[in-house]
């Protein structure tokens, strides 16, 4: 039998990987303004985006784990990484507001992707690097 | 007033299988997938000490102290052994990243100035990582 082990949630984070294109327009102001606030992120270009998904919840004591990462893999590759990677972000419904594509603006939309998904309660965290000098952290509305 | 949280990174590499006792063989294959099979990692681990700084020594925690711990309790038990098959103190134990999380903070709370250990990260791959922070039940959001 599994040996008595300290109770209580764990958090597991995962990693994932998408290319995706954008660039910062506001509609509203006219295209000096747009330059003057956004300057070269005004034109159309790329990260390399990475999102660390973290769960947290008990342990099934059966299977030790929180939640099967393959599991976990296969919902992040279909909600989010089929739809983004190698993706204009700017043409996604989900900034066919007009919304600007911004690495908050992002987080927040694949929040809302992923927790139907996995659990609002389980979704602890998304972390979103732009690139590997700048993340934003998610923890939920 | 504890003020201060201080991490340092512990290195040793396993072996290991997920399989649970409570499972048929083809239960565990469709769990487990390939970590069913006998395999390794180069883990992390994490540790996370919070405490006040000391007057004298101006140091939040010895790091010396730390070091010698985590290398009597936790590196001489793990490192380049089997943790499936060869690891006494995990007999029993599904040794996934959530559990080893788990034991390892067990492990370490004793051999540490009590009420010091904050967080006990298990970095599984450059992808998974686990991390218990001791808590016995999940605060609400």
């Amino acid at each position: 039998m599994t040996p008595s082990m300290s109770p209580g949630p764990v958090y597991v984070t995962r990693k994932f990987t998408f290319s995706a294109a954008h660039r910062y327009w506001q509609p509203r102001w006219s295209a000096e303004e747009n330059t003057r606030a956004f300057g070269s992120l005004t034109v159309t270009h790329g990260h390399n985006y990475v999102l660390e998904v973290t769960l947290v919840g008990p342990v099934d004591p059966i299977t030790g784990m929180v939640m099967d990462l393959a599991e976990l893999k296969r919902v992040v590759g279909d909600t989010v990484i089929q739809r983004f990677d190698h993706a204009d972000l700017n043409a996604d419904p989900l900034f066919a507001g007009g919304q600007i594509p911004t690495t908050e603006n992002l987080v927040r939309g694949l929040w809302d992707l992923l927790a139907p998904k996995l659990g609002g309660d389980r979704l602890h965290r998304l972390r979103l690097w732009e690139d590997p000098t700048f993340h934003v952290e998610y923890l939920g509305p | 007033m504890s003020g201060f949280r201080l991490t340092r990174a512990y290195h040793f590499s396993a072996g290991h299988r997920l399989a649970s006792a409570a499972l048929s063989e083809a239960e565990n294959e469709r769990v487990y997938g390939q970590c069913y099979r006998p395999h390794g990692h180069n883990y992390v681990v994490e540790v996370t000490l919070a405490g006040a700084l000391d007057p004298v020594t101006e140091m939040a925690a010895d790091l010396g102290a730390l070091d010698a711990a985590v290398r009597r309790v936790l590196l001489e038990r793990v490192d380049h052994y089997d943790l499936s098959s060869a690891v006494p103190a995990l007999e029993g134990v599904i040794t996934t990243g959530e559990n080893l999380a788990r034991t390892f903070w067990d492990w370490l709370a004793g051999a540490l100035p009590p009420g010091s250990l904050e967080r006990v990260a298990v970095i599984e791959t450059a992808n998974n990582s686990f991390e218990y922070r001791g808590e016995t039940s999940r605060s609400p959001r």
